[in-house]
């Protein structure tokens, strides 16, 4: 019965001497013991005699944990304790991590042996149930060593591997290298360093112990997002003149993914492979939406150097369908435009200019013209609120010299106001047919037709072309009025275009004043050669424009020369001759007058205006006048007249010899000569001939004023919208009026507060 | 019969017949449209304040006018309503105006209707709203006693203030 013989206490001493580690004070280096191969199955027949062969593994199990515990983990984040040195951060790091890898190398090698003898032992005493369901003891002993570690998890590991790779990736980056051929790292020579050996080798442990993807593989990812997310911002900030995806696509593979296949290569092939797929992935997602970010955030800038930062705009275009980010375009978009446009330092020309560029750049990102639509109402709004938009558009459409706006004119297009109209075309394109993208919130409904016209998009902003065309009348008015030429060739060309593009009937009136311009050349002719009329000692030739369709004139008195009178009245009467029913009302202020002034010892040539001929005029009868003498002959205000009196001083021809006494100047004194320059004032002044813009509307909304009192009084009480409706039915008549809802509320409620309307429950009343 | 015939062109065909009476009819429209129009805008411009008349509604045909009493008469300080009807022969044919606010006159009948000889055979087209408005005005001055529609208001004419105790009895706002 030797069975029954056992010495259980040799029986575990011989135990303790095949495996070691069951005896907790064996050092970690003595583990490996010293039993021979007999000893080996003299114990493997007594477990299995005794049948604990199952009790003796889970034990033995149980010690490598505790050693684990008490032994090998501690002392790998032992490397982490203590507080990196600053001065020398880097090569601390490297050396830190590289020295905890190595323990924890060693340590896990001791274990590996005995589990490698477990299974010797297993396969003796054939047990068949697995350690922690893993199919062998190996990858068992690799759970126990992960969890073990990740168990007593240190707060600065991260920093510490962070600094270990970054620096190795340091090491690696061509662009770092230090022009002294020195390691980065350990500034040895390149040719001596052992920095990247060592780097190898830490990955290879960590690999063999499947370490490398749980304990780094979330910083390795931080920090290889830092370095594209840094490369591309070096690439192309400020750079907006070449398209950069490709480039960045082509250096991610050759750059990171390489440096990421030196780190991972030590894993296990198929994980390896699936490991690099899977970062291939993520890396070209991320390096797709941090470029995309990038140029997001530059897109004010990219928008303000269209044409030129068109490849960016490529790119951007390339690069959106791959990420979801065009809601935060249109927002970050919305903000630029509003902190760096829409304020009241950048001029109306320049809002203008950059609205012009966001549309042509925004066609180019996104055809359907929604994005734009979205991204631009702002800017709408803003300029809306402006008050010399409509002039800017319009002097910028029909301007001379290289230009977006008169580019667009001539390009262009009839303009659709009417956006709900459906157009047949629409109908005729279905096959093409392509939705509105999804992502871009809009709050127009769909099925709206949206241009891109710049043209018509600027017109809309205002919603109608009446407002347009009044602007343009007033624009043309004036140009026509200060160059006094009956060259309208180049006018005639742009109303053309415009009328190409705002319709006819919008406007005829311009065309009847390009029309009074010629007209007035051939009656001036027709006056010349006719028998009766004659010119005295001024020859004179007249503008008339029909006062039904110029805009109204800016009103000044002014009575001229009476012999500038007496050639007028003859020449009005040639016109009424010429013409029959009809007569001239003469607008003294405007004009120009050719002047030659002989004095005493010198002659001059100017080219005035009226009121400034007349004073001179008056000068020649009489050297001496006194102010208020002139302004009562004259018919114009005292200050009015000095301004205008001061034009002539600044020549030297005028001088006042006392206060408000003014006399020519016959001879100039030598002594004055110079001064005369310095004291020259420019007066040529750029005022409109025309009534202001503001001053027409003033106008205009007297008129609706009456319409209104008279609705009220005999209609008693209206609301908003049928005082708006009737005026629409009654009173807007002309080409001009026209007064939208809004704005008939702001003057209601202004007659409101100046006590002349009374508004309750909704309704207006006339007050008693 | 009828069957066999397209109903979209029989349609047509016969709305073609309508649409050149309509047509006609939308021509003289337009004439007196314009009429109406300008006299309107010249009301509105005139810087009389004692007469006033406006269009109801959408309906140009149908105007609502305002006159104030005359002064140093019965009818001082009050405002009357009228109402205007034009003939689609406007301005050859006279309007038909009437009183809408109450008014005890000798030629004011009690359902408002006027007897004023230039809206019946006095009437030229040279007459407007405006001189209809002055001249009912100046009637409300200086009533024709020879030929009452309201016999009582006749009589009461020459005892003025017992007159105006009447007026203001019958007026309301």
């Amino acid at each position: 019965m030797n069975e029954n013989n056992i010495d259980y206490k040799t029986a575990w001493v011989l135990i303790q001497k095949v495996f070691p580690i069951l005896d907790d004070n064996t050092n970690i280096n003595h583990l490996d013991g010293t039993a021979t191969k007999n000893e080996f199955y003299e114990v493997t027949d007594v477990v299995v005699k005794l049948n604990i062969s199952k009790l003796i593994q889970d034990f033995i199990i149980d010690k490598i944990e505790y050693r684990f515990r008490k032994e090998i983990a501690p002392e790998f984040w032992s490397y982490f304790g203590h507080k990196i040195d600053q001065n020398s951060t880097e090569l601390k790091g490297f050396n830190q991590f590289y020295d905890a890898v190595n323990s924890l190398y060693h340590g896990y090698q001791y274990m590996a042996r005995i589990v490698a003898k477990l299974d010797l032992f297993r396969q003796a005493t054939q047990i068949g149930d697995f350690v922690y369901n893993e199919s062998d003891t190996q990858s068992a002993l690799q759970l126990i060593c992960k969890s073990t570690l990740l168990f007593h998890l240190n707060l600065d590991y991260q920093s510490v591997i962070m600094n270990f790779y970054e620096t190795a990736l340091k090491i690696e980056d061509t662009d770092e290298i230090n022009t002294e051929g020195q390691c980065f790292n350990c500034l040895h020579e390149t040719q001596q360093c052992n920095c990247m050996y060592l780097f190898k080798e830490t990955n290879r442990k960590l690999g063999e112990l499947c370490l490398l993807e749980p304990l780094c593989g979330q910083t390795i990812t931080n920090l290889i997002y830092n370095y594209i997310y840094s490369h591309i911002q070096k690439l192309c900030k400020d750079s907006f003149d070449s398209q950069f995806i490709g480039l960045l696509e082509k250096w991610l593979q050759e750059v990171a993914i390489k440096w990421l296949k030196t780190v991972y290569c030590f894993e296990p092939t198929n994980s390896f492979e699936k490991t690099l797929e899977i970062l291939n992935i993520k890396l070209t997602n991320f390096l797709n939406n941090s470029y995309t970010k990038i140029r997001i955030e530059q897109l004010f800038n990219i928008i303000i150097e269209y044409p030129e930062s068109l490849p960016a705009l490529e790119d951007l275009k390339l690069c959106l369908p791959r990420t979801d980010l065009k809601p935060y375009l249109t927002k970050t978009l919305q903000r630029a435009m509003e902190t760096r446009l829409l304020h009241p330092g950048v001029s109306t020309p320049d809002v203008l200019t950059a609205y012009v560029a966001t549309i042509r750049s925004l066609r180019v990102l996104d055809p359907t013209g929604l994005l734009l639509e979205t991204v631009t109402c702002p800017v709408h709004k803003y300029l809306r609120s402006r008050e010399d938009t409509v002039r800017c558009v319009v002097s910028s459409l029909t301007e001379e010299g290289p230009n977006d706006l008169a580019e667009e004119l001539v390009r262009g297009e009839a303009i659709r106001i009417d956006e709900n109209t459906t157009m047949n075309e629409d109908e005729e394109n279905w096959e093409t047919w392509v939705p509105d993208p999804v992502d871009v919130v809009s709050t127009k409904p769909t099925g709206t037709r949206r241009t891109s016209d710049i043209i018509s998009m600027l017109v809309n902003v205002y919603g109608s072309k009446e407002l347009f065309v009044n602007e343009y009348r007033t624009i043309l008015a004036d140009r026509l009025l200060t160059q006094y030429t009956c060259d309208t060739e180049k006018e005639i060309r742009y109303l053309e275009l415009l009328k190409l593009r705002f319709g006819d009937s919008h406007l005829h009136y311009c065309e009847v004043m390009l029309k009074d311009i010629a007209d007035s050349k051939r009656i001036n002719q027709n006056i010349k050669q006719d028998s009766e009329y004659s010119e005295n000692e001024i020859p004179m030739s007249t503008m008339i424009v029909s006062s039904q369709f110029w805009p109204p004139f800016k009103e000044e008195k002014l009575m001229v020369h009476s012999k500038l009178k007496d050639q007028i009245e003859i020449y009005t009467t040639a016109f009424e001759k010429l013409k029959g029913s009809r007569t001239l009302c003469w607008k003294y202020h405007l004009g120009i007058v050719d002047l030659e002034l002989k004095l005493a010892d010198r002659s001059l040539n100017f080219s005035v205006s009226p009121i400034q001929a007349t004073i001179i005029m008056h000068f020649q009868d009489k050297n001496v006048w006194e102010l208020e003498e002139l302004s009562k002959i004259m018919q114009c205000p005292a200050t009015i007249l000095r301004k205008k009196i001061g034009f002539w001083q600044s020549h030297g021809v005028i001088v006042e010899k006392q206060q408000d006494i003014f006399s020519i100047q016959e001879g100039l004194q030598p002594n004055e000569n110079n001064i005369q320059e310095d004291l020259f004032v420019e007066d040529y002044e750029s005022e409109s001939a025309m009534a202001s813009a503001q001053d027409q509307r003033e106008e205009e909304l007297q008129t609706f004023w009456s319409y209104i009192v008279g609705m009220l009084m005999n209609l008693e009480t209206l609301p908003l919208d049928r005082i708006h409706q009737m005026l629409k039915m009654f009173a807007f008549q002309g080409p001009t009026l026209e007064c939208s809802l809004q704005e008939l509320k702001v003057f209601l409620d202004r007659k409101v507060r100046e006590h002349q309307l009374i508004f309750s429950g909704g309704y207006y009343t006339l007050p008693k | 019969m009828a069957q066999n015939v397209n109903p979209f062109l029989e349609q047509q065909s016969s709305s073609n017949k309508q649409s050149d009476d309509s047509r006609k009819l939308q021509n003289d429209n337009h004439a007196v449209t314009k009429r109406l129009h300008k006299e309107l805008m010249n009301l509105m411009m005139s810087q009389d304040k004692s007469i006033s008349a406006f269009p109801e509604g959408e309906n140009l045909f149908k105007w609502i006018g305002t006159i104030s009493g005359p002064k140093d008469t019965v009818y001082e300080a009050l405002k009357f309503k009228l109402s205007f009807l034009f003939p689609h022969s406007y301005p050859y044919t006279a309007p038909t105006v009437k009183f809408i606010t109450p008014c005890f006159h000798p030629n004011v009948d009690t359902n408002g209707n006027i007897c004023l000889d230039i809206l019946k055979d006095k009437w030229s087209a040279l007459y407007d709203v405006r001189t209809i408005l002055l001249s009912i005005q100046g009637l409300l001055a200086e009533p024709n006693n020879d030929s009452p529609l309201n016999s009582l208001a006749a009589e009461k004419w020459t005892d003025q203030d017992a007159f105006k105790k009447l007026v203001l009895e019958i007026y309301k706002e």
